[in-house]
């Protein structure tokens, strides 16, 4: 306490010192009046008095100068004089002034950019009470291997069993995200809607704005009951307090609004922003969905909160114990189904994904501004050679080193401080422009922004900057010799070369960094390359898609929806300019693919391998014509392929290959399910080309298609009583025109059958294609961009070396030059001084990309992170730009006036 | 300032405070000179300080809000600025006197056991 009061005081009398410093002028001279009075009053005349008072009380200005020490922080005192110092040189240099900070402004702002984006994705705890207590509760399948399977799910059973018999958790329940048709308040839409248990609500512990959440009682009882996102509540319903009771319409099922929830509550957390949910609907479990197939399927997920004092691994443990008794009871024809309980925390389920790439660019973006601070380091310690004069002249006036160290770092500080801010603007215009290109793979991205922790991270990162980019002048100044300085004179000679090592060692470093991030850009941009060659498996030009859902509501018989689907594929089939029509219950390069498991006639999986899981598609009329998928063998289904004909399928070319290898799979035999599951064979009637199904650099998957018309038959006791099949698909077709000019039209049609229905994400193939390399071209394009600035930040710290050893050298130069010395010989030894510098970095370099390797494979796409072109060729580029570098003062070397070695002196 | 000069404020540098403390403690309101005076008779001379060396110990004290600084006027109508021992004072000063106390003590024990 009492320290505190006083280092406040000290910090106070920093600026308050004036009338402290006359009241002690004030008490010195009475001190010493008494002292006279003794001295006087012991004999001595006035004079002698006086010395000898003085003397009893030792040096004035030292006693001062000690009682300004103890009572305020002298050397913090002395910083704003340093501050409009260091301003004025700057006024006379502003070239330098400018560079300098540009410099820091770029590598501060781009690195509080990327730290905005790891702070806002990663450090922020989610925006729930407690949110470490909350976790996501799952099966794992043994033996599933794609690629939408790497998050755990679960099945309706399972949202009940969890539920019911689990111990761990104070509030557990279920959830699973669907697109649902909105009408009854404005234009009919499709809207992304979660389905949940009331106790999802409570787990998150999140209040609403407005109204009510419902609860588990009114899930239990199937309430049709709503809550609305903030974002809805304004857009829809213009942000109307009256809202709650109001009535809207879900696939044309009437809900009542109860509530709405804050601006910032948003669940589940999907990466990306376009898929957030915008309502939240009771999960109301139906018994068909006990059922049968439904019931094998997970498609929903479980989040709870844990009970206190009970960690996530208990949990998984307790749960574990219910899963077992979940495959106790499976029907005879899962048995050999294996699951696994996987409990992990919501934060990890979260971000976990996104982790690599924000820890990748942080690095990278750290890398820059590594560079640009031994950029500037270099141009200080240069500056600091220059006025190595000055620093001696003031070093024998009786300066202390104390003085000039605080002097370079207060100088570099005023740089980096000035840099700091306008990088933080720039942060700020990147952050604006930037967020909407973010990709849609990365979670949480409306919490990215400038807020306080990033303000300070900005701020803590120019003073850390500053501090070490004066590090090297301060050195430079402390080491100056003041009589070598001051004996030299006016000749400049070769004596900077004491801190030539340190100015070759930044620059080494700047390019060894330089060229490890040049490395890494060009893998990547290697693999971004090897990506665009992999075959698409279809022909994305003149292609149009669109999703629709049909309400069951309107279409609750298999006829109604077989007279939609029918008229539909007429109609559109027939407009102008239309080659080729479909449906398929997938779109390729969309992801939104799922696979089942088969059995395959004669073929017996390796043992541990599990399902053989292959993603399926249903579709109707011709959707290979229409989106250019190649037939390798056999036919295409036809209409007489229906629900009463044989049962047929179509494989793709690594479905063949993994289990017919060597032979025609025209006429092999496969079935949905497990060998006990009885289900009936299906005959492969066309193998075609492997289609992509996620994004170009995901593994190809078996694909199985499927006419729409014999799921049912096909499902065996899969199939749910009174089960309807084609009631959505994506409609894709094949125009002669340009595929936008056919949207309005494609919309038309479909308005005229159904005037309430909507098609959802309506797009052309070719940007379906473009967004699913979106992440790809995201890191591709920031890592590479940052190579690019870190090459041209160490290409002109090489220059600045080179330029200034050069203007050093001149006398020498001019010597040489006197004494016969050919230009080319001058020209020569400059380049090789510079060729030497960026070898060394080079090597370093190539060290440095083999250190990154590991950190960078999981981006790399069929590249090897050792790729002798990518490695060489990246090595080659940085050597001859350094060479290019050295060129500009080689040739100023080798022009200079040979009269010079004579007029010099 | 002399080497021994440098020395005796070493020595003092933890013990001037408490000396000073002290002095007031026991002498009532003293002005800077009474105070330094005082230091020398105590002191037996033993420690060569300059009168001046007090200043830093009593914006110290003063900053402690342990000491309380008032101008007056001494008996030869002179004026002096006259430091006071505050409540917080008395209470560290018997703190640190039992401090100063242990810390001899253990010191004195040590050379004890080593001769």
């Amino acid at each position: 306490m009492k320290h505190l009061r006083r280092v406040l005081l000290r910090l106070y009398l920093l600026f308050a010192d004036s009338k402290v410093e006359a009241e002690l002028a004030r008490e010195i001279g009475a001190h010493l009046v008494l002292l006279e009075d003794e001295y006087l009053r012991q004999g001595m005349t006035p004079e002698d008095a006086r010395r000898a008072a003085r003397l009893a009380y030792g040096g004035v200005e030292q006693a001062k100068q000690r009682h300004r020490d103890e009572r305020t922080f002298q050397g913090l005192s002395q910083i704003p004089q340093d501050v409009r110092y260091t301003l004025r040189q700057l006024r006379n240099s502003p070239g330098f002034t400018v560079t300098a900070i540009l410099v820091l402004a770029l590598g501060i702002g781009a690195t509080t950019a990327i730290f905005s984006i790891v702070e806002g994705v990663l450090l922020r705890p989610l925006p729930f009470p407690d949110p470490d207590r909350l976790v996501i509760l799952g099966d794992v399948r043994e033996g599933s291997h794609c690629a939408s399977c790497t998050h755990s799910s679960v099945t309706a059973p399972d949202i009940r069993n969890y539920m019911r018999d689990t111990e761990s958790f104070s509030h557990l329940g279920g959830y699973r995200q669907r697109l649902f048709e909105l009408s009854g308040a404005g234009e009919p839409a499709a809207v992304n809607a979660t389905r949940m248990s009331g106790e999802v609500f409570a787990a998150l512990g999140v209040p609403p704005v407005l109204g009510r959440k419902f609860t588990q009682q009114d899930d239990e009882e199937g309430q049709q009951v709503a809550v609305l996102s903030y974002g809805m509540w304004r857009s829809r319903f213009h942000g109307d307090a009256n809202v709650l009771g109001s009535k809207i319409l879900l696939y044309r099922k009437p809900y009542t609004v109860i509530g709405v929830m804050p601006r910032n509550f948003e669940f589940p957390l999907n990466p990306g922003n376009v898929n957030q949910s915008e309502l939240w609907l009771p999960l109301s479990l139906q018994p068909e969905e006990f059922t049968a197939g439904s019931a094998a399927s997970g498609n929903s997920r479980m989040v709870g909160r844990l009970k206190p004092g009970i960690t996530a691994e208990r949990a998984q443990s307790d749960a574990e114990r219910v899963a077992q008794e979940t495959m106790r009871d499976y029907p005879a024809y899962m048995r050999s189904l294996r699951i696994h309980a996987v409990a992990t925390p919501l934060q990890e389920d979260t971000v976990g994904q996104a982790r690599p790439l924000v820890r990748t660019l942080l690095l990278a973006v750290i890398v820059v501004l590594l560079i640009a601070c031994a950029n500037l380091a270099g141009l200080l310690l240069v500056r600091a050679i220059r006025r190595r004069r000055e620093i001696a002249v003031r070093l024998a006036l009786g300066a202390r080193t104390a003085t000039l160290l605080r002097h370079a770092i207060v100088d570099s500080m005023v740089l980096s401080i000035a840099g700091g801010a306008i990088g933080l603007a720039l942060a700020a215009l990147a952050l604006r422009v930037g967020v909407s290109l973010l990709p849609q793979t990365l979670p949480r991205v409306n919490e990215i922004g400038l807020d306080w922790p990033v303000m300070l991270f900005a701020l803590g990162l120019a003073l850390l900057t500053g501090f070490l980019c004066g590090l090297a002048p301060a050195f430079a100044a402390i080491r100056t010799s003041v009589n070598e300085s001051l004996k030299e004179g006016g000749r400049t000679g070769t004596s900077g070369s004491g801190h030539a090592r340190l100015r070759s060692a930044l620059v080494v470093a700047e390019i060894a960094v330089a060229l490890t991030l040049l490395t890494a850009s060009g893998l990547l941009l290697r693999s971004f390359e090897k990506m665009r060659d992999v075959k698409l498996g279809f022909r994305p030009d003149n292609t149009l898609a669109a999703l629709y859902v049909l309400p069951q509501q309107r279409y609750a018989t298999q006829s109604a929806i077989d007279e939609f689907t029918r008229t539909l594929l007429n109609d559109v089939g027939h407009l102008p300019g239309v080659d080729a029509i479909g449906i398929t219950s997938f779109l390729p390069a969309a992801g939104n693919n799922w696979g089942i498991g088969f059995t395959i006639e004669g073929y017996v999986s390796p043992k541990g391998a599990g399902l053989n899981m292959a993603a399926m598609s249903l579709v109707e009329s011709d959707p290979f014509e229409a989106l250019g998928i190649r037939v390798l063998r056999g036919r295409v289904f036809t209409e007489s392929d229906n629900a009463g004909s044989q049962l047929v399928a179509i494989v793709n070319r690594k479905m063949a290959e993994r289990h017919w290898p060597g032979q025609d799979p025209i006429g092999k035999r496969l079935r949905r399910g497990m060998p006990e599951t009885s289900t009936p064979w299906m005959t492969v009637v066309g193998e075609v080309d492997d289609v992509t199904l996620e994004s170009r650099d995901a593994e190809t998957m078996p694909q199985v298609y499927q006419p729409v018309t014999q799921t049912v038959a096909s499902e065996g006791v899969f199939a749910s009583p009174g089960e309807l099949s084609a009631a959505d698909g994506w409609i894709v077709l094949r125009s002669r025109m340009a595929p936008e000019g056919m949207q309005g039209t494609l919309r038309a049609t479909v308005r005229k059958i159904d005037p309430q229905l909507p098609l959802y994400q309506m797009q052309t193939m070719e940007h379906a294609i473009s967004k699913s390399e979106a992440p790809r071209r995201f890191n591709t394009v920031l890592i590479s961009s940052f190579a690019i600035a870190a090459v041209l930040l160490s290409v002109l710290g090489i220059y600045a070396v080179i330029a200034f050893s050069v203007a050093l050298r001149e006398q020498e130069m001019a010597v040489r030059m006197a004494l016969g010395g050919q230009r080319s010989e001058v020209i020569l030894l400059i380049l090789s001084s510079g060729a030497k510098l960026a070898a060394v970095g080079c090597g370093l370099g190539l060290l440095g990309a083999v250190a990154a390797s590991r950190l960078l494979r999981s981006f790399l796409f069929e590249v090897s992170p050792f790729d002798p072109g990518v490695l060489s060729l990246s090595a080659i580029a940085m050597l001859l730009l350094a060479l290019a570098a050295s060129a500009l003062p080689a040739r100023r070397a080798s022009s200079t006036d040979p009269m010079l070695a004579l007029r010099g002196e | 300032m002399s080497n021994k000069e440098k020395e005796s404020i070493q020595l003092l540098q933890g013990t001037l405070d408490l000396i000073v403390l002290r002095t007031l403690a026991t002498m009532g309101a003293q002005h800077a000179y009474q105070i330094a005076t005082r230091l020398q008779q105590i002191s037996d001379r033993l420690l060569n300080l300059n009168q001046g060396t007090l200043y830093p110990a009593l914006v110290r004290l003063e900053q402690y809000e342990w000491i309380k600084g008032t101008w007056g006027r001494t008996e030869s109508n002179r004026e002096a600025k006259y430091y006071e021992i505050t409540k917080a004072g008395q209470k560290a000063l018997k703190e640190e006197t039992q401090g100063w106390r242990r810390m001899s003590a253990l010191v004195e024990r040590v050379l004890l056991e080593e001769s």
